[in-house]
């Protein structure tokens, strides 16, 4: 799945780390989502949106959509 | 377990040590026993399964891990791991089993099981890892 994490980050420059450290996840887990490799939980993704102050899909979207 | 910054991966290798602990001092003592006094009936039995115990204690403690650790993606990586460890245990344990039937390899202990599961996710979890870099 795509995501615009890497730039949200960009935005408010923050590492992967200072990133992990909101979700209180492990920095590999930040690096997986963000890279594509492993598509978080509803529960995880929703805690992404409320950090970004944006919806889900404005983070993540279907390859195929 | 993967990330040993966490509290619930700091408990589990705390829970894993009590583990190995009581293993090492139970089998000493099952050993012992049986070299000195010889027992036989139900107290041969209770002492035979008497190392067992803290063995079963720590699969007991890997199920608390899973339970216990937040972060879904590691959570998911041990548990990708640990079926990674049972399937090559009951592949090598089948093919070992008719090798022994029909080839005469050296007969294969049933305790050693255990400790190649945990050599297989031990194996499984750096490529797994390597998987998600």
């Amino acid at each position: 799945m795509k995501n615009r994490l890497r730039v949200l980050r960009a935005e408010r420059n923050w590492s992967q780390a200072d990133l992990a450290e909101r979700l209180e996840v492990s920095r590999q887990s930040v690096n997986a989502i963000e890279t594509g490799k492993y598509d978080p939980s509803l529960p995880l993704a929703f805690k992404l949106a409320r950090l970004f102050e944006t919806t889900i899909e404005a983070i993540f979207s279907d390859e195929n959509g | 377990m993967n990330c040993m910054n966490n509290p619930a991966a700091r408990r589990f290798m705390w829970h894993l040590a009590i583990t190995m602990v009581l293993y090492v001092a139970f089998l000493v003592l099952a050993l012992v026993i049986f070299i000195h006094y010889r027992p036989t009936g139900p107290l041969a039995w209770l002492l035979a399964v008497l190392p067992a115990l803290p063995v079963i204690g720590q699969l007991a403690v890997c199920g608390l891990y899973l339970a216990e650790e937040k972060d879904e993606f590691l959570r998911n990586l041990q548990i990708q791991a640990m079926l990674w460890g049972i399937g090559a245990t009951l592949a090598v344990t089948t093919v070992w089993g008719f090798l022994e039937n029909f080839a005469q390899v050296p007969h294969l202990y049933l305790y050693v099981v255990y400790p190649l599961f945990w050599f297989f996710v031990g194996i499984s979890t750096p490529l797994l890892k390597a998987r998600y870099k």
